[in-house]
């Protein structure tokens, strides 16, 4: 990328100047010497010619002097021939000194051979011309002037002074010849020179300008080079860095716009083969739309087609618009570079001008497209590699999650196969345990052996030993009944009598004698009251009292009872005070008689006692539920130790007592016995000075202890008796194992878990009564099941457990928990739910109890005769007993098939064609399952259910929904109110259906909360809170919503139902509207398809009529978290699921608008 | 009790993400929770787990990636075909005899396994009438369940898959694929009800007629499976179906006798009747 100057490349040495300026130097130089040799050879010329003309004029100027000097020497020589004088002579003395050196330069400037013959030929004249002179002159000297006049006279001096005179003018015409051409010459040379010199000028110029041109162009280059090379540098810190594609276009084509002044572009780039998508965009108008090109597509996909540069001059209007938000106008010019590497098209470059293209712009563009080029390959390449690179990551990553799996499904294989081996340990150290065991055992059946014959033997002495405890008890019953009837018999006429006497009704007797007698009558009415209770106490002990259990207004009794004792109280000034407390059941059953003996003996000793002060008697509601009724007295009071023995028969609280007060101590005694046949019990609070409190507590209803052997009573006559009237006497039973004394309620009689045999038929009765319990159990042995008695429920429910029982007798008003309770606690549990239960209470939970599934329910108290069919019922239950199915279906195929399908041994089918027949049948008798479709002749299958529902005496057995239809959501809600199962018919179905039928045959299954068993509940459990109100439960949940209903409409509660969020703003507009009828509060799922339940909360709270609505969420998310956001959400309240429902109602309850 | 250091930071570590962020950690397999966490440690460039803890207490951005960490989402669409042929030969006509279906996904991480059934209920013209309730702990995974979006060079391996695991279509009608990735088709999803729901903590919400949670029980230690599977025997109706992993085994679970094999080796299984 960075290009360096070539100087320094690779120490290469380039030439000084490029090779054209160079050669134009060169040339010049050249064209400079030759000029300059021309011109100093045309000098030098000119010099030897101006030369010669000197010598030439100066070889005339010394021809002329030679002339002369002749000429003055003749002169001097005529002068002094003339005159004689000396002083003439000098010129002509001169003339012969100065004459040979005249001669000699003149010889000197004379070159011509011509000249110097004729110089020659002259001089010898000239010498014989001055020998001449001489003569003469040395003739006149020589005073011989006449000699001198004739030599002079013979012209010999003038006739060489003529030739001398025509020698020297012929030589002086030559020498001007001579100079005429020497100047001629001269001239010429002048002149070339000249040309030369401007010729030479003119080569110069043009070189000089030549090379002035090379320069300047080179320098133009040079410039335009720097300019592209700053491009280019520039260009490459654009591309510098690593840079992702999409940041690098707009960076570059900035840049490029900027660098060569275009106004608008823009940068497709090749993505693929043959598709070009604009990446970069500069000054683009916003409608430029075109995204994605395609080789040959305009002119971008053209160059990049052509690759090469394109370049349009006349841009036609609106081709790549400018725009800016003043205006927009188009470019003159468009030029599209391919940006091109390895013969690659990687992007096209388009860029519009306002200005003239030059061709350094489109050279320029060339270079940076290239640079461009090869910026997107690696910037391409980059990505792709960055791609690749993250694709391993994800890969190793992917790899290493995947590995993780791999580890912990071999860890998961380990752990399993650890934990294989230690099953394995501990069923080989079972083994062991078992064989040891087995050894022990046999040991331990040896003992028991020994032992059972012991017993056996020692039970034979016991039995005998009982019996005769039992025939000397009857005996003595017996004898106290045959005893107190033959005292009566006397004591009776006696009593008469003296009643009779003491009446005086003839008046003869004296009033001493009636005093008397109404002493014999008193006395012998104590006397009466006396054997009525050992009859009593006999009578009880012997376990064979008859109560008749009526319904008894409890404020009437008490009010009898006060009527009748307030005379007595009167008596003694005591006063005496009834009341009832006003949450007291206002009846109970009971037998009125005994409860009026009870009360009447308590309230007899309260004032019997109390010497002072008041008797109260009050009947309150009771712990247990029963009634209370406490005698309070303020009399002498007992002190702890007394209280149990005021009770024991035969014995009062102090010797001193009895002979104070008189009586028989029998009172308390048979009266708390009476309390306990009753069902109830006595219990006494007291401190000596301080008053006692006696409370009688009965139950709300009386369960008849169940007579033995009744065809064995027997019956004793006997006159009528004011206390007891109708007394049955039954011959105590035989059996050893019947108690003559009734336990603590507390204790758990005697049963038979510890002598279980192993497949013993088991019945297990969870009774709190242990009087009851004996009953039960004995008459459970009497049908050949052992039994074991649970006093409790927690009992019951581990006995249940423990020993799995074929059946199970319960009551419902155990010491710590409900029947219903075990109940269902006993279904819920999958080891007990196959147990049948049946019912014994004096409450009649019966519905409960039933669709808890119970077998049956038999309201206290209860006849024998009933119990033995209990215990049928319970026997036929377990052994498997028949099973009744209904089948209706209309198509008699069908029908058949499934009479087929479903036919098993034990298995009663009975099948209909139509919905009456199938109410019909459901009348007559019970079933235990019924399948159904929907589609009948007569009626529909909803109204079927719905008939079923509300008619009375039908009964409603576990209903399948077995249907060829599919239903809709709706369809299927209204169907769950009455059948847990729907079944839609297909290939599977049968099985399921098979399946299903033998579910409920198989188990005690709970019956459904049809809609009849809640209108019976909602007498019972209206609460006044929900009475009437609308609740919305927006829940998706089937079994939610079912399980809400049936909790909430018991309650007088209207339920609405959405499944969803929108379904629940839904409801509640049609709620809000003038016609609707409004929603109290809003049960919220939080789990629901559509709209889940906290955005529907949002919603609600959006709408300003909602925002008081009071929401409570119902969430299966257990963290804080969560709950705070459902509150966020717009809840008023939470409840987490599953749902408890006494903590939802007490939740409505607080939340529900008053 | 812990035994080394790291045994110790890890289990303050799980316990102040319980405190913190109410995600509960703490029955999760311990040494896959090592392992996870070590990556975790270098991921995040911590030295310690002390470090990370200090990180994640104190930085909540730092906890979603942790929770990525800590879920294991390794799916893929119809993994395993054998267990989806088996649904579909065992399971499905069974189904078919309910009015109505629901089924619950559990721990459905990005939701390959909630389509793979959505795909497999609507071949066998069931989804109309089924909602699926796709439940997963790590709320990041879930969006992008409920997004629906997988790279489209995994779509090759689900499109086997989905061969081999008995599809009666093709595999291409349930997507669409642009930009490298494929979407799936939002009429599946409307039968589809995501949401946050922790096995570890939280209850049943509905009654269901088959649980899947495959891969998931394999990360929990034995209380925490037993838990988990007490709330799938809860949530399904009597007979209902339950899925599990190939190598997750009901065999040592307090809940075993609450269940039939249906498919043992594709690990189906069936709750006994009854409740």
């Amino acid at each position: 990328m960075t290009e360096r100057p070539a100087p320094f490349l690779g120490g290469r040495t380039l030439a000084p100047l490029p090779p054209r300026a160079l050669s134009g130097f060169v040339l010049a130089f050249v064209a400079v010497l030759l000029i300059g040799f021309f011109t100093y050879r045309l000098l030098d010329a000119r010099y030897a010619a101006a030369e010669r003309i000197t010598k030439t004029l100066e070889s005339i100027e010394q021809l002329q002097a030679v002339l002369s000097t002749l000429k003055d020497a003749e002169t001097g020589q005529r002068g002094y021939l003339l005159t004689g004088n000396e002083q003439y002579l000098t010129p002509y003395t001169a003339a012969r000194s100065e004459f040979p050196g005249l001669m000699k330069s003149l010889r000197g400037s004379l070159t011509d051979a011509g000249q110097l013959r004729r110089l020659d030929i002259i001089e010898q004249l000239a010498v014989e011309k001055i020998a001449e002179l001489g003569q003469t002159i040395d003739l006149q000297r020589a005073g011989d002037n006449n000699r001198a006049l004739e030599v002079v006279r013979s012209d010999r001096g003038r006739a060489a002074m003529d030739r001398i005179r025509a020698g020297l003018g012929e030589m002086e015409k030559e020498e001007r010849t001579q100079l005429a051409n020497r100047q001629t010459e001269w001239q010429s040379a002048a002149t070339f020179s000249s040309i030369v010199t401007s010729g030479g000028g003119v080569v110069l110029l043009l070189l000089i300008s030549a090379a002035a041109m090379l320069t300047s162009r080179d320098h133009q280059q040079r410039e335009t080079q720097i300019w592209m090379r700053t491009a280019q540098l520039g260009f490459g810190e654009q591309l510098q860095g690593d840079q992702r594609l999409d940041e690098l276009g707009d960076k570059v084509l900035a840049y490029l716009a900027r660098t060569v002044g275009a106004q608008v572009g823009s940068i497709y780039i090749a993505e693929g083969p043959d598709r070009f998508r604009r990446f970069a965009g500069y000054a683009l108008a916003p409608e430029s739309k075109i995204d994605v090109l395609q080789p040959g597509d305009g002119l971008v996909g053209q160059a990049a087609k052509e690759k090469r540069t394109l370049k349009v001059v006349e841009v036609p209007d609106g081709y790549l618009p400018v725009s800016s938000t003043i205006g927009r106008g188009t470019p003159r010019q468009i030029v599209v570079t391919p940006a091109l590497t390895d013969g690659t098209v990687h992007a096209v470059i388009e860029l519009g001008f306002f200005r003239q293209v030059h061709p350094a712009d489109i050279e320029l563009l060339d270079r940076l497209a290239e640079g461009l080029a090869v910026a997107v390959r690696s910037s391409k390449d980059r990505s792709r590699l960055e791609d690749l690179l993250a694709e391993t990551q994800r890969q190793a990553e992917e790899l290493q999650t995947q590995q993780e799996e791999l580890r912990v499904n071999n860890e998961e294989l380990e752990e399993q196969g650890q934990a294989l081996k230690a099953s394995q340990v501990q069923l080989e150290n079972q083994q062991a345990e078992l064989e040891q065991t087995n050894s022990q055992l046999e040991e331990q059946m040896q003992l028991l052996e020994h032992q059972k014959d012991r017993l056996a033997k020692s039970q034979t002495v016991l039995t005998e030993q009982a019996a005769e405890l039992t025939r000397s008890n009857q005996y003595k019953s017996e004898f106290l009944a045959n005893m107190s009837h033959e005292l009566r018999t006397p004591l009776n006429s006696s009593l008469i009598l003296a009643k009779l006497l003491a009446d005086n009704k003839d008046g003869n007797l004296t009033p001493e004698q009636v005093r008397f007698a109404e002493t014999i009558s008193s006395a012998g009415n104590d006397l009466l009251v006396l054997i009525n209770d050992i009859l009593d106490l006999s009578k009880i002990e012997a376990g064979k009292f008859e109560v008749h259990a009526e319904p008894v207004p409890v404020a009437r009794s008490v009010e009898e009872l006060a009527r009748s004792l307030r005379p007595l109280a009167r008596q003694k000034g005591l006063s005496f005070k009834a009341s009832v407390a006003p949450e007291t059941a206002a009846q109970i059953e009971t037998d009125a008689t005994r409860l009026g003996q009870i009360l009447k003996n308590l309230l007899s000793n309260a004032i019997k006692f109390t010497d002072k002060g008041e008797v109260t008697l009050r009947a309150e509601p009771a712990a247990n539920g029963g009634v209370a009724f406490v005698v309070r007295d303020s009399g002498i009071g007992i002190s702890s130790e007394q209280h149990e023995v005021i009770f024991e028969a035969f014995r009062q609280a102090d010797g001193s007592t009895h002979r104070k007060y008189g009586g028989t101590g029998l009172g308390l005694s048979i009266s708390r016995d009476l309390a306990r046949l009753l069902g109830g019990d006595i219990t006494v609070e007291s401190a000596p000075g301080k008053g006692s409190t006696f409370t009688l507590t009965l139950p709300l209803a009386y369960s008849e202890p169940v007579e033995e052997e009744a065809s064995a009573s027997v019956m004793f006559t006997s006159t009528p008796l004011p206390a007891a009237e109708n007394v049955e006497f039954i011959r105590p039973p035989a059996r050893p194992s019947k108690p003559s004394h009734t336990s603590p309620p507390a204790a758990t009689p005697d049963d038979d878990r510890e002598r279980l045999s192993a497949d013993s038929r088991l019945i297990l009765v969870i009774e709190d009564d242990p009087r009851f319990a004996e009953i039960l159990r004995d008459l459970a042995h009497e049908r050949n099941f052992q039994c074991i008695v649970a006093p409790t429920a927690n009992e019951g429910l581990a006995a249940a457990l423990k020993y799995r029982p074929s059946a199970i007798l319960l009551d419902m008003n155990l010491p710590d928990h409900s029947g219903l309770g075990v109940l269902d606690q006993l279904k819920r549990t999958p080891q007990t739910r196959h147990i049948p239960v049946h019912v014994a209470s004096v409450a009649d939970y019966s519905q409960e109890a039933l669709e808890r599934g119970a077998i049956g329910y038999a309201l206290k108290p209860v006849q024998r005769e009933q119990l033995v069919e209990v215990m049928q019922r319970l026997e036929a239950k377990f052994s498997q007993g028949l099973k009744r199915v209904l089948i209706v279906e209309d198509d008699a195929r069908q029908r058949e098939s499934m009479t087929l399908l479903l036919a098993n041994d034990g298995v009663d089918i009975t099948g209909v064609a139509s919905a009456t027949e199938a109410l019909a049948q459901l009348r007559a008798s019970t079933y235990d399952c019924m399948v159904m479709d929907l589609n009948l002749p007569d009626l529909s299958g909803y109204e079927l259910l719905e008939q079923m529902a509300d008619q009375e005496g039908v009964s409603f057995p576990p209903v399948i929904v077995y249907t060829g239809r599919s239903l809709t959501g709706d369809e299927e809600q209204r169907l769950r109110r009455y059948s847990r199962s729907i079944i839609i018919k297909d290939a599977r179905s049968p099985e399921r259906l098979l399946d299903e039928v033998t579910l409920f045959l198989h188990q005690v299954e709970s019956t459904l909360p049809v809609e009849s068993q809640r209108l019976l509940k909602v007498a019972r459990a209206r609460d006044l809170a929900l009475e009437g109100r609308r609740i919305l439960v927006v829940e998706d949940d089937v079994r939610n919503i079912f399980a809400l209903s049936s909790v909430l409409e018991p309650k007088g509660a209207q339920i609405e139902v959405a499944r969803n969020g929108r379904e629940a703003l839904d409801a509640l507009d049609r709620a809000t509207t003038p016609t609707g009828i409004g929603v109290d509060l809003v049960l919220m799922d939080i789990m629901m398809p559509e709209m889940d339940g906290l955005t529907a909360m949002r919603e609600i709270r959006k709408r300003a009529e909602w925002k008081r609505l009071p929401i409570i969420a119902l969430t299966a998310k257990a963290m804080k978290d969560d709950h705070d956001k459902c509150l966020a959400a717009g809840a008023n309240d939470y409840i987490a699921k599953p749902l408890d429902v006494e903590r939802l109602l007490s939740l409505i309850r607080v939340w529900m608008p008053k | 009790m812990p035994s080394t250091l790291f045994d110790i930071e890890m289990r303050l570590l799980v316990d102040a993400i319980f405190l913190k962020y109410h995600y509960d950690f703490r029955g999760y397999s311990e040494p896959s929770l090592k392992r996870r966490l070590t990556t975790a440690m270098s991921r995040f460039g911590c030295a310690t787990l002390s470090q990370l803890q200090d990180k994640v207490l104190h930085d909540p951005s730092v906890f979603p990636p942790l929770l990525d960490y800590l879920t294991v989402q390794v799916s893929e669409l119809f993994r395993d075909p054998s267990y989806f042929r088996a649904l579909r030969e065992k399971v499905i006509p069974l189904l078919r005899t309910y009015p109505s279906l629901k089924i619950w996904v559990a721990g459905c991480s990005t939701g390959e396994e909630v389509y793979s059934l959505a795909i497999l209920l609507h071949e066998e013209n069931l989804l109309s009438r089924t909602l699926i309730y796709a439940t997963d702990i790590n709320a990041h995974a879930l969006e992008k369940a409920e997004a629906g979006v997988y790279d489209i060079d995994r779509i090759a391996g689900f499109t086997v898959n989905h061969r081999n695991a008995g599809g009666r279509s093709s595999l291409a009608d349930f997507y669409s694929a642009a930009y490298g990735h494929a979407v799936f088709d939002k009429a599946l999803k409307s039968h589809i009800v995501f949401s946050d729901h922790s096995l570890a903590t939280d209850s049943v919400f509905a009654e269901v007629q088959l649980v899947s949670c495959r891969n998931v029980l394999i990360y929990f230690n034995r209380e925490l499976q037993d838990r988990a599977l007490g709330l799938f025997r809860e949530a399904l109706c009597r007979k209902g179906f339950l899925g599990l992993g190939s190598k997750e085994s009901m065999r040592f679970s307090a809940h075993a006798d609450d269940f039939d094999p249906v498919a043992e080796t594709d690990r189906i299984y069936q709750r006994r009747d009854g409740r």
